[in-house]
């Protein structure tokens, strides 16, 4: 029997899912492979009896918690795709600000109808066999999971800053070029996308496993960047972590 | 060796030649404020007078992720290996830069010939050019690395109104004769050739405290140095310094295979010794787990290690690590002062 997967959406933009759409060709491949029973940006069909539930989206609301918990009662393996259920992502920019005030700010007078906690990553609340960070999450990484579920192979994250990936594609490197980067301090896993289409790494799939953020966080200042201007970079998609506080 | 002389007018014409011809032609090219290797498309993109290419033309031998071997999985496993490598003239190399290709020559044949890395150097043609413009971070000049008269085809320094060529091999001499408009050179050339390459000696910022035969032994009693904890304790464990690196040449081998879970490939990358999974083994062992052995194992690897295996020091003093390293710890030519410093305060 093929394993049975479930796809939930919590708070986030639903990106995720759709690069698991955005496949087409390799999607049909996959489907020979497993069978898909939830998956409400794609399908109207809804199964309860999935086994892999890949979650898109961070936990901010009480609701939220209940939801993920009965998710991770149901499924043997859950996965945390993208930045956003893997490390709160930029839901996590309210959590500097009461909730009360980010309830006013976005709902205005209706504001009492709502309610809102600060935002976290899925395993601050249920255990999480493996994540798929990013922003959105590679899909090949993705498919590499798949490929590892299914094979019964270890599955690993690279554990090396963006920098590795950077000099493989033969970048200049952002410092150089008069910028600023976390490229440094975050994990790699993206072919350098950010730096490699002229822009800067902005830290979407979190930090290596033993970061040297205070060499970085030096390396920073020296480049101009004052303490706050620090702290808003790591907060963009690393708010929940330590180094954003 | 027989040297000719192409004056600078025609110079573009041969390598529009070479560009027409049956091969790759790679050479320096602006990039961002900055030079790096690149496949030229017409002559005037070709930079002669660059002081450091950001990247050594290593991945033209050893491609930052290569495909080694093709297989399919079923009730017999069936397994074709992969060689690539296409023609390629390197158009422009520094002599420091070919130094490291003769190490990598080394490491690469010599008991367990590397097929892959063999097939691509035999078809890479090198015209090296003297360096005149040193980069700041370069130390060659204390390794002996500045010049070189072995492992080029065809060697180039920039003597004003023309270029003269030194003749390496018989391929050289072929494509000379083939492509390019030469004449004989003249005496007074070649001793303007020999102070050009003097003067060039006499720009070096950074230069080491002692001569480079003496590193291994140095290396040997600075075990215990406080200076790889010290600088260590900037350090990134990015990579940049080995991911430049013209002489860093290990890499991890990985399989992938297709969402039919039957055809896949075994591929290698670049790796790196600074990284902190680089030693990890089975078990999760990790033998070099804090960043002060890992530093301290590059730098034993640049000025002793490689020494004692290939007779070849593992620096040519570029120093592309040391404009790379965000942290400012790379330059191996720092270390090995530091160290001199304080075993001559030791002794």
């Amino acid at each position: 029997m093929k394993p049975r997967l479930g796809f939930f959406d919590f708070t986030g933009c639903e990106g995720c899912q759709l690069e698991v759409i955005n496949f087409e060709i390799e999607l049909v491949e996959l489907l020979e492979l497993v069978d898909i029973v939830n998956f409400r940006e794609a399908m109207t069909e809804k199964g309860e009896d999935y086994e892999i539930a890949f979650i898109d989206g961070a936990i901010t609301t009480e609701s939220d918690i209940s939801r993920i918990k009965e998710i991770r009662e149901q499924a043997k393996i859950v996965v945390a795709m993208g930045a956003c259920a893997s490390l709160g992502g930029v839901n996590c920019l309210k959590n500097f600000r009461p909730m009360e005030e980010n309830l006013k700010i976005v709902y205005g007078d209706c504001a009492g109808y709502y309610n809102t906690i600060p935002a976290r990553p899925v395993s601050a609340v249920v255990p999480v066999e493996y994540e798929l960070p990013g922003c959105p999450m590679n899909r090949y990484e993705f498919l590499k999971l798949a490929k590892a579920l299914l094979l019964g192979k270890k599955f690993e994250l690279p554990n090396y800053p963006v920098c590795v990936e950077c000099k493989m594609v033969g970048n200049v490197c952002v410092f150089d070029k008069g910028g600023f980067c976390l490229g440094p301090v975050t994990r790699a896993g993206c072919s350098a996308i950010c730096v490699t289409t002229g822009r800067h790494c902005w830290g979407c799939r979190g930090l290596v496993d033993d970061p040297n953020v205070n060499s970085e966080k030096e390396i920073l200042q020296k480049h101009g960047l004052t303490v706050d201007d620090i702290l808003n970079q790591f907060r963009i998609f690393n708010g929940y972590l330590e180094v954003s506080k | 060796m027989e040297n000719r002389i192409i004056e600078k007018q025609n110079m573009d014409v041969f390598v529009n030649n070479l560009i027409n011809s049956d091969a790759e032609v790679v050479g320096a090219k602006r990039k961002d404020g900055k030079y790096a290797f690149g496949k030229l498309a017409d002559a005037t993109e070709l930079c002669l007078d660059y002081d450091l290419a950001l990247y050594p033309p290593k991945s033209y031998l050893l491609p930052p992720k290569e495909t080694l071997i093709k297989f399919e999985l079923g009730e017999e496993l069936e397994a074709e290996p992969v060689v690539e490598a296409e023609r390629v003239i390197l158009f422009g190399v520094h002599p420091y830069d070919i130094k490291a290709i003769e190490l990598l020559d080394v490491a690469f044949s010599g008991t367990n010939p590397d097929i892959n890395y063999l097939s691509r150097r035999a078809k890479v043609t090198i015209i090296g050019i003297d360096c005149l413009n040193p980069n700041p971070n370069a130390f060659c000049a204390s390794l002996g690395t500045a010049t070189t008269d072995t492992g080029f085809d065809l060697m180039l320094t920039d003597i004003g109104a023309s270029y003269v060529v030194a003749i390496g091999s018989s391929e050289g001499e072929e494509l000379l004769g083939k492509y390019a408009v030469t004449r004989e050179a003249t005496q007074s050339e070649l001793v303007q050739r020999d102070e050009q390459r003097q003067k060039a000696l006499a720009k070096y910022k950074v230069a080491l405290s002692m001569s480079a035969e003496d590193l291994p032994e140095l290396l040997d009693k600075s075990w215990d140095s406080p200076v790889f904890k010290e600088k260590s304790e900037k350090c990134l464990s990015c990579g940049s310094c080995v991911m430049v690196c013209p002489t860093c040449f290990c890499f991890d081998v990985q399989d992938d295979i297709a969402l039919n879970l039957k055809q896949g490939e075994r591929y290698r990358q670049w790796d790196g010794c600074m990284l902190v999974d680089f030693a990890l083994v089975a078990g999760g062992e990790n033998f070099r787990r804090d960043s002060e052995t890992r530093f301290r194992h590059r730098m034993y690897r640049k000025g002793k290690y490689l020494w004692e295996r290939y007779g070849k020091l593992g620096c040519v003093g570029c120093g592309r690590c040391a404009s790379a390293c965000l942290a400012e710890i790379a330059s191996p030519a720092e270390t090995f002062n530091t160290l001199k410093e304080e075993r001559r305060q030791h002794d």
